[in-house]
């Protein structure tokens, strides 16, 4: 392509040379995107309409996917705070529930085996606290041993555990105080038909049931009315440099009654339960799913309505050289460009919200799994959207530009 | 493929629609356009120039007939070969400039070179080069919206050179523009065009740049009409 009858000598530069081949594709690239991004960037008003759309798709699938974890999180963090490192449950057991019992010698017999450290009993149980006017509310008393306290209280906010040690006194959540008449140190409460005195609050302790109230384990045995040889579970924390298989297989090769999990296992399993058996995963599942689909219809109506408004320009693309591919390019790198900006916008807005709005009976938890997760999605989103604009442009003439 | 005409079109036909709705917009057209030769399709509206611009164009597919653009029998070429030709061998003026709004006037012409192949720093500082050469030096950074029609095309000018493809094909390039503006871009679109030594084809039905055409083909009813004797 020399040029050819110049008869005087050229201001303009002679043609740069071509990139090499491997150069080449990166180059068509680096034009396409950059393309795109100003013809994104200069439609503002369908810019910004389309990252409504993303962000109103993070901030609905992240505050449902967060209230979720929330939810679960508070279901099973006594299993993850109770020091143990293998629960002794009933058989068949699904979920951290209270009903069954096992037997209480097994927490003396188990401290034989090797590999174990200690091993406590726990009661787990339904109680009804008396509230002033007539009413009574639910709780879940859980009678632990002193003087290891294994399985609780913790994340105090009044009071310390060890006033467990004083007769007939408990620990309540402070998040139920005025569903309990306005608790306060020192206020008296019949549990169960038994007085009881306020020794300390905890925080947050607040399960998707009745809330979290502390007993040391024999006045937790008078309340929950439990037979002196029988218990609900035993936490067992295996001795430092042990591995914690070994000592439940151990465990369960001598106890065949009952089960022995881990404390992992005991946590998969109840969270396998909630989401599983319980409504819950289905009902905040729908709810997430619907917020991204409504995010994937914006998305999808926008970049095609910028096509089309666009139509003109991507014709003249075609025309001068760019090819179908050069073209998804432009769209994928708009689609990619939408939900990283959608995505920090809307997770910026929900973590906002979720400290907001965070409460003892409710909390958002965006884990950082689930930000990367939902900006992940978002960007497969956006460019399956992006993909109906591409099937038109793919059908576009290039010669409509000579209309 | 010295020797060889830029443009060689031997019975290109076109037929838009099927059936009872069949138009035959070209019936058969012979062209052949020297190298280096500037050009204009003249004819009245629907004569069918515009449709042989674009089949010379490769942008679109003739029903019948054969086109060589310097040599290569492009009219057989599938549809994914064609953007490659379209880069290498041509450079297109369109009715308005038909430039990227989100773009200046700079990125518009960069963007032709780096379509061709050519690295963007590089791209960037010919792209400057070419708008000064059609006297937008000081416009590099404006978008198209920043600048009159005559400006717009005088852009696309220095776009469709970018790169010196050795064809350079012009639809109604001065269809917007005043005489004494439709006049300046094409003195500019030939002078330069001669200096690099583009053949250029332009389709126009405006008689005041006629003057600046090597030759002048008339076009009517989808064929060529024999020289000498247009009315």
């Amino acid at each position: 392509m020399t040029a050819q009858g110049a008869t005087a000598p050229l201001a303009i530069p002679p043609p740069a040379v071509k990139a090499r081949p491997g150069r080449h594709v990166l180059l068509r690239w680096r034009t396409m995107v950059r393309v795109g991004l100003r013809m994104m960037v200069h439609d503002k008003l369908k810019m910004i309409g389309t990252l409504v759309g993303v962000v109103f798709a993070v901030l609905l699938s992240n505050q449902q996917a967060g209230t979720l974890m929330g939810l679960l999180k508070k279901n099973t963090m006594f299993i993850e705070s109770s020091q143990a490192d293998i629960w002794v449950v009933p058989p068949n057991t699904e979920q951290l529930a209270p009903g069954k019992f096992i037997p209480e010698a097994i927490a003396v017999q188990a401290r034989g085996i090797a590999g174990v450290a200690w091993a406590e009993p726990l009661l787990f149980g339904g109680g009804q606290v008396a509230v002033p006017g007539g009413s009574s509310e639910a709780v879940t008393v859980i009678g632990t041993k002193l003087p290891g306290l294994r399985g609780g209280p913790w994340n105090m906010v009044s009071g310390t555990p060890e006033v467990l040690r004083n007769d007939d006194t408990m620990i309540f959540e402070d998040g139920v105080r005025d569903t309990l008449g306005g608790l306060n140190l020192g206020s008296v409460r019949e549990v169960n038909g038994r007085n009881v005195q306020v020794g300390g609050f905890t925080w947050g302790l607040l399960p998707f049931g009745p809330a979290y109230a502390f007993a040391d384990y024999d006045l937790a045995r008078l309340l929950l009315k439990v037979e002196s040889d029988r218990t609900n579970f035993i936490l067992i924390g295996v001795t430092p440099g042990q591995s914690v298989t070994a000592v439940r297989d151990a465990l369960q090769a001598r106890f065949t009654d009952v089960q022995m999990v881990t404390t992992a296992d005991f946590t998969k399993r109840t969270l396998r339960y909630l989401l599983v058996k319980s409504a819950l995963g289905v009902t905040f599942g729908t709810s997430t799913a619907f917020g991204l689909i409504v995010g994937f219809v914006i998305v999808a109506l926008t970049t095609f309505s910028a096509v089309l408004d666009n139509i003109r320009e991507f014709g003249t693309l075609k025309a001068i050289g760019a090819t179908n591919w050069d073209l998804a390019k432009l769209l994928f790198a708009q689609s990619i460009a939408y939900a990283l900006l959608g995505s920090l916008i809307g997770l910026t807005l929900v973590t906002r919200v979720a400290d907001g709005i965070r409460s003892p009976k409710f909390a958002i938890i965006i884990t950082p799994t689930l930000a990367v997760g939902t900006t992940l999605m978002m960007i497969v989103l956006c460019i399956v959207a992006s993909s109906f604009a591409l099937i038109r442009l793919r059908k576009l003439e290039p010669a409509m530009v000579f209309r | 493929m010295s020797g060889e005409a830029a443009i060689d079109a031997r019975g290109v036909r076109k037929v838009f629609g099927k059936g009872a709705l069949a138009f035959e917009a070209l019936k058969g057209v012979d062209l052949r356009v020297d190298r280096g030769e500037f050009i204009m399709l003249a004819g009245p509206s629907g004569s069918g120039k515009t449709t042989l611009l674009s089949i010379l164009g490769c942008v679109l597919k003739p029903s019948g007939g054969e086109v060589r653009l310097l040599g290569e029998l492009v009219s057989a070429l599938p549809e994914s070969k064609l953007p490659r030709v379209r880069t290498d061998y041509i450079g297109f003026i369109f009715q308005g400039g038909n430039l990227i709004a989100s773009l200046t006037a700079g990125q518009n012409v960069a963007l032709q070179l780096e379509l061709r192949g050519v690295d963007t720093r590089a791209a960037n500082l010919q792209a400057r080069a070419l708008l000064e050469q059609v006297g937008l030096g000081d416009k590099v950074d404006r978008k198209p919206m920043d600048l009159s029609g005559g400006q717009r095309q005088r852009v696309a000018i220095a776009r469709a050179l970018a790169g010196e493809p050795p064809v350079i094909l012009a639809d109604e390039p001065t269809a917007a523009l005043d005489a004494e503006n439709g006049r300046h871009v094409t003195e500019i679109l030939r002078d330069l065009s001669r200096r690099l030594g583009n053949t250029v084809v332009v389709v126009t039905h405006d008689n005041r740049i006629f003057h600046l055409a090597d030759r002048i083909i008339y076009i009517e009813d989808g064929l060529i009409v024999p020289e000498g004797t247009h009315a």
